[in-house]
């Protein structure tokens, strides 16, 4: 049996990229250096040399300026694909995203939509400090008419690029600093991870832990980890944070009577009080044998000091202890 | 046991009276009546009295408090008393504290209070009283009729976890298990060790439990005690119910509705009072015979049924009965009836006619001694004076009586009595 072909989660964006070019004329990049440079984090390289500066738009500093105008393009039928450099400036598009983007389709009835994917990395851990190291995906999360993903490996990246690009409505694409180099299988030929289906990516009996991002890969150590103590968790990858697909999860704490949310965002007004909400009025309430529990980000600004840095935000360890809290009943 | 002074409640709308000044002082001899402190209301000054000789023991509260009208303010030392026996041991809590205690079994000694000194209140006793549970237990106990109170826990704080539940359930069903058959005197195959293998229960997906509670519980210790307390008699008759058949006809062409229940309702009623051994109550070792005939009738509920009364039947006209028919039932499916609207009653109707049901027997609804259960009309063949057989609307009559107070004759007599008014209902109105 042929070995199965393994790319990083940077390299199946870029093939995902270059297949939907080559397949479809509508569709084109813009963002801030990402043609010759490649971009910052290196996913478009090679693709300016391929598909030419007309369809790998390099841009001023300017994140309102590429959100809207990815926003005018899909509106007159192309399908473009926007990056922030850092998640962090897209605080800067949040007016072109929020106020046009979302609620265009909505305000004109139907007559117009915007099928636009804005990709952009968050998250900590390269010691980018404050301003570059931000998981601001539920501030997307609470806006009606966008849609946000957030793939956690290499294959889920490339099939959610191409359902998002399909898909007829903004989405917000979260991506993952670290996630860029890390490896896993990947098909060569194009195909689709649809939207709003939630993975579960390891089955266990004692503890749900609801993943999202990076910290699908740190709940799965933590849970090589817990196996050797014979505690096994059950990890769920949302994968589309909105809309969400719930079922599995409620299903899963149904199985399990226990829930632990991981992610890197800010625990206070964070995407795992949402799933919290959601199991506890769910039918999942009355298997609970535990308070569903938390681990996410420090409510402070990602410090640039490493050590902080590293602490201020869910590693293994700290999943490992919480989930072991959590299964031994020390809640 | 120390005499106990409480704060009087002085006005049924007063909840706390502020101590002025002692009177005395603990150690001081008093007699009853004596004024032991002065207090005030908003309005007025008071004063506490004795309510019996003795010795001020155990000042509870200073001047300037304010105090909860019922709290023990002191406690006085009877004649001969020693102090070693008063409560000073005893937990300092408020009598509803203590009341709410004695009645749960609650040893008050482990509760923490949160009033003043440490004094035991309400809302401690009941903190402690309830039983901290994940919802998987609440959830288990709750489908297998399980006291969660009765279930140790083993999660932080003691709190009762699925796990324990599902212990208790086990245990149970150990318990409940029939003793194992007699094995075959052969030798076992694998067959026979597959058919040894624990019995296994349907899967509670199967079915879904519902605790024996309010209107279901009542109903089935009612039922329950009446049945095994009452040696039922039943006695049966059937009546032809042409006469009341073209009664009801008549009234229809004009529009209006006269149902079987409202003129059996009248009917029994009438027989009732001319035989007053039935129309009776048995409670504590004594019958009441009844004066006016209270008639209940069973209605049947989604989740149980209720007996509404028609108090004094037999003063009121076939057509307020039949109006009082109407609105009880009505109320009693919206669950609107009152108290006095389902008390009282000194006989029962059940008429299961509307459902097709030809004849059945009824439980007799305590503290009454006798209910009618009534089927539907049934057309039959009967003979008539020369023998000829004639097509009649017939009604079955099923009286269970309790043979405690009932005697055989008597419910004859009755049954006699119902059934000739309704074949002649213009007796009625004699």
């Amino acid at each position: 049996m042929p070995e199965l072909r393994e790319l990083t989660y940077a390299e199946a964006l870029r093939e995902g990229l270059r297949q939907l070019m080559e397949e479809d004329e509508r569709v084109f990049l813009i963002g801030e250096d990402i043609g010759v440079y490649g971009g910052a984090f290196g996913v478009t390289a090679g693709l300016i040399e391929q598909f030419g500066a007309e369809r790998v738009i390099d841009t001023p500093i300017s994140e309102a300026g590429i959100a809207g105008a990815c926003i005018g393009a899909a509106l007159t039928g192309m399908r473009p694909i926007g990056e922030i450099q850092f998640m962090d400036f897209v605080t800067l598009s949040m007016e072109q995203l929020v106020l046009q983007a979302a609620k265009v389709r909505f305000m004109f009835g139907g007559k117009a939509s915007v099928p636009m994917v804005l990709r952009m990395p968050g998250g900590s851990g390269t010691g980018a400090a404050a301003q570059h190291s931000e998981s601001l995906e539920n501030w997307f999360v609470h806006v009606p008419g966008l849609k946000v993903v957030m793939p956690s490996t290499p294959y889920d990246a490339k099939g959610l690029l191409r359902a998002s690009v399909q898909d007829n409505n903004p989405v917000i694409f979260v991506e993952h600093k670290l996630l860029y180099k890390t490896k896993g299988h990947v098909p060569e030929e194009p195909y689709i991870v649809p939207l709003s289906q939630s993975k579960v990516v390891r089955e266990g009996a004692h503890l749900t832990v609801v993943a999202t991002s990076i910290m699908v890969n740190r709940a799965l150590q933590a849970a090589e980890e817990l196996a050797k103590e014979g505690i096994e968790l059950e990890v769920i990858d949302p994968r589309t944070l909105k809309p969400l697909d719930d079922a599995p999860i409620i299903e899963s704490v149904k199985k399990t009577g226990r829930a632990l949310v991981v992610h890197e965002a800010v625990e206070m007004g964070g995407f795992g009080g949402e799933i919290v909400a959601r199991i506890a009025a769910s039918e999942a309430f009355d298997y609970l044998e535990a308070p569903i529990r938390r681990l996410a980000g420090l409510d402070i600004p990602i410090p640039y000091n490493r050590e902080l840095e590293y602490h201020a935000v869910p590693q293994v360890e700290s999943i490992v202890r919480e989930a072991r809290k959590l299964v031994k009943g020390e809640y | 046991m120390p005499v106990p002074i409480i704060m009087p409640k002085f006005g049924f709308t007063l909840e706390s009276c502020q101590i002025v000044q002692w009177l005395v002082r603990e150690g001081d001899r008093v007699r009853s009546g004596d004024p032991l402190c002065e207090v005030t209301t908003d309005k007025v000054n008071m004063e506490v009295e004795a309510t019996e000789d003795g010795v001020v023991h155990q000042i509870l509260y200073q001047a300037g408090d304010i105090v909860p009208v019922t709290e023990v303010i002191c406690y006085l030392l009877r004649e001969g008393e020693v102090a070693e026996a008063a409560p000073a041991s005893a937990p300092n809590a408020t009598p509803l504290a203590r009341r709410i205690a004695e009645s749960n079994h609650l040893d008050l000694a482990a509760v923490q209070g949160s009033g003043r000194d440490g004094k035991i209140m309400r809302r401690d006793v009941e903190q402690a009283l309830k039983v901290r549970a994940t919802p998987a237990a609440r959830r288990l106990a709750a489908e297998h009729g399980i006291d969660l109170a009765q279930v140790p826990g083993t999660g932080p704080a003691g709190r009762v976890q699925g796990t324990d539940v599902r212990a208790v359930i086990a245990e149970r069903a150990a318990q409940a298990a029939p003793e194992p058959p007699v094995a075959p005197a052969r030798p076992l195959g694998k067959r026979d060790t597959q058919d040894m293998a624990p019995p296994s229960f349907p899967a509670p997906t199967d079915r879904h439990v519902v605790r024996l509670e309010g209107m279901r519980r009542t109903i089935a210790q009612r039922l329950q005690k009446s049945f095994q307390t009452a040696p039922h008699i039943f006695l049966e008759a059937t009546a032809d119910m042409s006469a009341i058949e073209g009664l009801r006809k008549t009234l229809k062409a004009r529009h209006e509705k006269l149902s079987v229940t409202a003129v059996l309702i009248k009917a029994c009623a009438w027989a009732l009072l001319k035989h007053p051994a039935l129309n009776a109550t048995l409670e504590n070792d004594e019958i009441s015979y009844w004066h006016t005939a209270n008639i209940g009738m069973a209605v049947a509920l989604p989740d149980g049924l209720i007996v509404p009364v028609i108090h004094n039947a037999e003063k009121l006209s076939l057509q307020s009965i039949q109006q009082e028919v109407d609105r009880l039932a009505d109320l009693a499916r919206q669950g609107k009836l009152t108290l006095d609207q389902v008390s009282g009653g000194t006989f029962t109707i059940s008429n299961m006619g509307m459902f097709g049901v030809d004849r059945f027997t009824a439980i007799i609804n305590p503290p009454q001694v006798a209910i009618l259960a009534v089927g539907r009309i049934v057309q039959q063949f009967v003979p008539d004076a020369e023998g000829k057989p004639v097509l009649r609307p017939m009604l079955n009559l099923m009286l269970s009586a309790d043979h405690r107070v009932v005697d055989g004759a008597h419910a004859a007599h009755f049954l006699r009595d119902l059934r000739l008014v309704l074949e002649t209902p213009s007796l009625l109105a004699w």
